[in-house]
């Protein structure tokens, strides 16, 4: 195990993916260079708010298309 | 202000849009605005510059003169700011103006190429803006203050694909007929699971694979935007993908129509052969124009086909929501696999398409916002000139080369003053609705047939007809805003994915998806060739 957290990979991240940064080996690369890529700390914080905006653009495209015409 | 200098190019773009937005309120830049038709969104043009560019500059000011922290505020909007405002710019010249002028240079060049470039390349604001990150990104680069603003892209291109699910409606796949559900579903469920079996064979990374099963197996361009962030695509191999699909759609649309004719398909068997072997909406409709210009069931079959196609769009971003989930997951319960990795946003994106399906946003059986309402209103008559001349041609024998159905359609219209059912049915919703929808068909084919010069009418008959065929046809507004929130959300995400596409990404992705995607591509025109011949006879719709 100290093995591996001494031996290094690199991988595609930074500079939105043009740059590349060493890690440990056994980090979770892929979650690490998605996090990356990405302004939210957890895939499930970036989809609750996605979802949370589209049903209040939803609710609000509703109330001014059709409940209030 | 200490750090004004590193937010000067912030500030300028939002001064920039600001003017911009000055300039088209007092109307300079309406002429041009008509040539480019985007004089309708002028008030959008003028609104949004002027709210974008004064937050932008209020934002660039705060950065000027605060430390930069760890807060909500810092995180989300303060240091993304300057990538946002350049990913917005970028998205607005693409929308009010690239896309525009690619349109009308298209057009132009119709007649000399034989087809729409726009439509057939897919050029709109989708590939458009991949491209414009991807040109970005490999000359000058990303600049520094739009680094951070970058990573915003998965997060909107996420609420495109949320607000993607209320243009379609379970209500019109199950109007179908059933012969045509039955038989896309297959070859859908079938290119889909080939291609992740292709992709296992030739150990290509499942994201890869599942984002070109869903462009390969159901309609290109948008299934592909809608999968890629399900199985966490790269931006690269999503590029790889929507550049394999509409390749091959390229050339399918200029051999299908050859090969239907060699094969002596009928109308009927070359519109199921196209509106289920051929993947983007526009390259169907091309060949099925290509195969027949008169007769209308050609293009009316492949239509068909192609939104059932397109219908699987749920049902396919379900399934591999689920493959993904389970692919990358270790072996553990159903609930640890499927359920914890299910994708929250998608959850979002059904929740739409079930709103949607139930007639929350237009009535239920719509397909993109657009339905077909036969039933009596004055709204939906022909004004009163256009039926004097419907009247005097009936009367001058202008109709007379028609055949007996599209003449009692167009007898009936004189009757009626607009398309619509039988008077007698019009408490039995469903045959008045049937009826009318059959008489609009005819009349469609009465145009069709004067466009291929079969019949000749004079220009304020056709036009007549043309507008009956207009009043029928209605939009949902409640779709049509929702859809234009998806397609900033798209065009904001797919410039931010297109800038993470660097030369490395590309050469990594290799060439693999363009074999995969050709194998699977020619397998299911191979099959459905001749699962159509021997199937598809006449009489496909219900």
């Amino acid at each position: 195990m100290s093995d591996n957290k001494g031996k290094k990979v690199i991988i595609e991240t930074g500079e939105a993916g043009k740059g590349t940064s060493e890690l440990s080996e056994s980090a979770n690369t892929e979650e690490l260079e998605e996090r990356a890529l990405s302004v939210f700390s957890s895939e499930r914080n970036e989809d609750i708010t996605a979802l949370v905006f589209c049903l209040i653009t939803t609710f609000l495209v509703l109330l001014f298309t059709k409940w209030m015409v | 202000m200490p750090r004004v200098k590193d937010h000067m190019p912030v500030l300028i773009m939002g001064g920039l849009l600001i003017i911009y937005g000055l300039i088209v309120k007092t109307g300079i830049l309406l002429p041009m605005m008509k040539y480019l038709h985007t004089h309708k969104a002028m008030d959008l043009q003028m609104t949004l510059t002027l709210i974008v560019g004064g937050i932008v500059i209020v934002g660039a000011l705060i950065n000027s003169v605060k430390e930069p922290g760890n807060s909500i505020l810092d995180r989300f909007f303060l240091q993304p700011l300057g990538g946002i405002v350049l990913i917005l710019v970028m998205a607005m010249a693409i929308r009010w103006y690239l896309e525009p002028l690619v349109k009308i240079m298209s057009d132009s060049l119709q007649p000399l190429l034989g087809f729409n470039v726009y439509k057939v390349l897919n050029l709109n604001y989708v590939v458009l803006g991949i491209l414009a990150g991807v040109l970005l990104t490999n000359t000058w680069g990303i600049p520094k203050f739009a680094e951070a603003g970058v990573k915003c892209a998965r997060f909107v291109l996420k609420m495109g694909v949320i607000m993607l699910g209320a243009r379609y409606s379970f209500a019109e796949l199950a109007k179908l007929g059933v012969y045509s559900v039955w038989l896309v579903g297959f070859f859908v469920l079938g290119t889909v699971f080939l291609v992740l079996w292709l992709g296992n064979i030739f150990k290509q990374p499942k994201s890869m694979t599942g984002v070109l099963s869903a462009g390969m197996g159901v309609c290109g361009v948008s299934a592909t935007v809608a999968v890629a962030p399900v199985v966490k695509a790269k931006s690269a191999e999503m590029a790889y993908t929507i550049g394999t699909i509409l390749s091959f759609g390229i050339i399918c649309m200029f051999v299908f129509p050859t090969i239907g004719h060699m094969a002596g398909m009928n109308p009927v068997q070359f519109g199921a052969w196209a509106g289920t072997g051929i993947l983007n909406s526009a390259q169907v409709a091309a060949a099925a124009l290509a195969f027949n210009a008169v007769d209308i069931k050609t293009l009316k079959v492949a239509e068909i086909f192609n939104i059932t196609r397109v219908l699987f769009l749920p049902i396919i971003v379900l399934v591999l929501a689920t493959w993904f989930g389970k692919e990358s997951g270790q072996k553990l319960s159903f609930k640890s696999v499927v359920i914890d990795k299910f994708p929250i946003f998608i959850l979002g994106f059904l929740l739409l398409f079930g709103m949607s399906s139930v007639g929350m946003f237009s009535p239920p059986s719509h397909y993109k916002g657009q339905y077909i309402d036969v039933s009596y209103n004055d709204r939906t008559q022909v004004t009163s000139e256009e039926w004097e001349t419907l009247k005097k041609a009936m009367a001058a024998g202008e109709f007379s080369a028609l055949n007996p159905e599209q003449l009692a359609a167009v007898e009936n219209l004189i009757e009626q003053r607009q398309i619509a059912g039988n008077y007698a049915e019009r408490n039995d919703g469903k045959v008045f609705d049937r009826v009318g929808r059959a008489r609009m068909a005819e009349l469609e084919g009465v145009l069709a047939a004067a466009k291929a010069k079969e019949l000749t009418l004079s220009s304020d008959v056709k036009s007549g007809i043309k507008h009956a065929i207009k009043q029928v046809h209605k939009k949902s507004k409640t779709i049509v805003t929702l859809t234009d929130f998806m397609i900033w959300f798209f065009a904001f995400g797919l410039i931010g994915l297109g800038m993470q596409i660097t030369k490395k990404a590309i050469t990594q992705a290799g060439g693999w998806p363009i074999v995969m995607g050709v194998i699977a591509g020619i397998t299911k025109a191979a099959l459905s060739f001749f699962v159509v011949l021997w199937l598809v006879k006449d009489v496909v719709l219900n």
